[in-house]
């Protein structure tokens, strides 16, 4: 249990960047999916889509 | 994009709270780590332009390069450092590693960001943790004036710019860089200021011959990561502003662009000249970068396809050269605390393996093949000869200047009888490591330099 404690307080700060990292990572992705909302919907790409199609454009 | 820049930003508390027997090793691997993940943009179509984007950012094929050759710098300062700051107290080793983040955070969102005003904002506040690496961690009194200089030329440089910025908002209503390019609502007279205003700011900071007294002064007294950093990404921003700004205004950059271009070529020459009657060691690397940017300035300004792209990879092997020949320059006076050439020769002697350092660093520098030199000086070069005959009487002595200045730094550290009562340490593995560090990617990027525009 000491071990435990002591190497989470030796090594917390180690954690800063993949946290960062990961935040990125989400906010990213949430940009992503805003400009993404109206794919597929819009007049000039909207079209029947092929089976085993997911969507017009990536 | 954001995952990049929040993980860099992050080295800034990381430096500030991890325990001090991992300080160096957690934030230069942290650094290393980041660096391996932008590796990731390459794998983009680089000719989707831009191809990635959020509201704010944008990646292409001219910030992409640039982007992770700074990234690359950070663990190569950390590393460059490590002897600098040894008896330096920890919390001093935080505040230096955590500028140095600082500076790397502001450099991203320099060359990613879409809007002029943020990118305004942004290339000022690559200022202030230079300052201080400058005046805090340099080694002499003469710090302090370097740093002023360095100050003051650039922000005065800048300050038009900011006024053309604020006029470009109100003309237009925005100040996006991709937009500002395909509508235009100046009027000539109104362009040519803009132009003049827009392209002094980058032109202080590349530098111009005849702007460019800042430059030597703050490289002599920079420490070692000031220097690196300086020469290899900081005098970057002036090339990409400039190739930036140029869609701006197309026409004008083909009215104005003739006393620029001169004034650059002509400058090579005299910096090169310069270089070969130095006695110090820093200052002839120093003017040897007021030479290769002169180079860089003719080509931005010519701005046909070879020459941007010349211009492209002529800016991040100069970096990458530049800053590995500082590194030689520093482990030469972390051993002799001298940077006079007389007073530093023989050096093959006492430290042979450094000698082969040296020797590819001054290859490097004078654009031997296979290096990405050699590649960037002969696009550029053949464009400017494509531009105007007269070019290569110009281009051709420099580079032959080049050439003897380079052999000129290798023979006077190198050969001659070293000093007598000169007690000097072995090499470490960490300055091999340093050196090897800088050369991987200038010999690895010639197997694919599409990759640099």
């Amino acid at each position: 249990m000491v071990n435990v404690i002591h190497f989470v307080r030796e090594w917390w700060p180690v954690t800063l960047v993949p946290i960062g990292f990961m935040v990125g990572w989400y906010f990213d992705r949430k940009n992503d999916e805003k400009l993404t909302t109206f794919r597929n919907k819009s007049k000039l790409f909207q079209r029947e889509l092929k089976p085993g199609e997911e969507v017009t454009w990536r | 994009m954001l995952k990049i820049l929040l993980a860099t930003a992050m080295l800034i508390p990381t430096a500030l709270l991890i325990k001090p027997k991992h300080l160096f090793t957690t934030t230069s691997a942290y650094a290393m780590l980041i660096t391996f993940l932008m590796l990731k943009w390459f794998e983009q179509p680089l000719n989707h332009k831009p191809h990635s984007t959020n509201t704010l950012m944008m990646l292409d094929n001219i910030t992409t390069p640039l982007t992770t050759m700074s990234a690359w710098i950070l663990p190569l300062m950390i590393i460059a450092s490590q002897h600098h700051l040894v008896t330096e107290p920890v919390n001093r080793k935080r505040m230096f590693l955590a500028t140095c983040a600082t500076l790397q955070t502001t450099l991203i969102m320099t060359f990613t960001t879409t809007d002029l005003t943020m990118f305004y904002i942004m290339f000022e506040m690559t200022l202030v943790p230079t300052l201080i690496l400058i005046t805090r961690w340099g080694s002499q009194a003469e710090r302090l004036n370097a740093g002023m200089y360095f100050l003051f030329y650039t922000l005065t440089g800048s300050l038009p710019l900011l006024i053309a910025i604020l006029h470009l908002y109100v003309s237009n209503g925005h100040t996006t860089m991709l937009l500002l390019a395909m509508q235009n609502t100046l009027t000539p007279n109104m362009t040519m200021i803009m132009w003049l205003a827009c392209m002094m700011a980058f032109m202080v900071k590349m530098p111009l011959y005849g702007l460019h007294l800042w430059l030597p002064k703050a490289h002599v007294e920079a420490p070692i990561a000031g220097s690196m950093i300086l020469a290899a990404v900081l005098l970057k921003l002036g090339g990409y502003g400039i190739i930036r700004m140029i869609p701006l205004a197309p026409q004008m950059t083909q009215t104005m662009y003739f006393p620029f271009i001169v004034l650059s070529l002509w400058g090579m020459i005299m910096t090169s000249l310069i270089c070969l009657r130095q006695t110090d060691l820093k200052s002839i690397i120093a003017y040897s970068s007021v030479s290769h940017m002169g180079l860089v300035i003719a080509a931005t300004l010519i701005n046909t396809p070879w020459s941007t792209a010349g211009a492209m990879i002529l800016m991040i092997a100069h970096g990458l050269t530049s800053s590995l020949l500082f590194c030689l320059a520093n482990t030469n006076y972390e051993r002799t605390h001298t940077r006079t050439l007389l007073l530093t020769q023989g050096l093959l002697f006492i430290l042979p393996l450094m000698t082969m350092w040296w020797l590819v660093a001054s290859l490097m520098n004078m654009a031997l093949p296979p290096t990405i030199n050699l590649l960037g000086e002969l696009m550029i070069l053949s464009s400017l000869f494509n531009w105007n005959t007269t070019t290569i009487i110009l281009t051709a002595t420099t580079t032959l200047i080049t050439a003897t200045y380079s052999l000129y730094i290798f023979i006077t550290t190198q050969r001659g009888t070293p000093l007598p009562n000169k007690v000097l340490t072995p090499t470490h593995t960490r300055e091999h490591l340093l050196m090897t560090l800088h050369l991987v990617p200038l010999t690895l990027l010639i197997t694919n330099p599409a990759l640099m525009f």
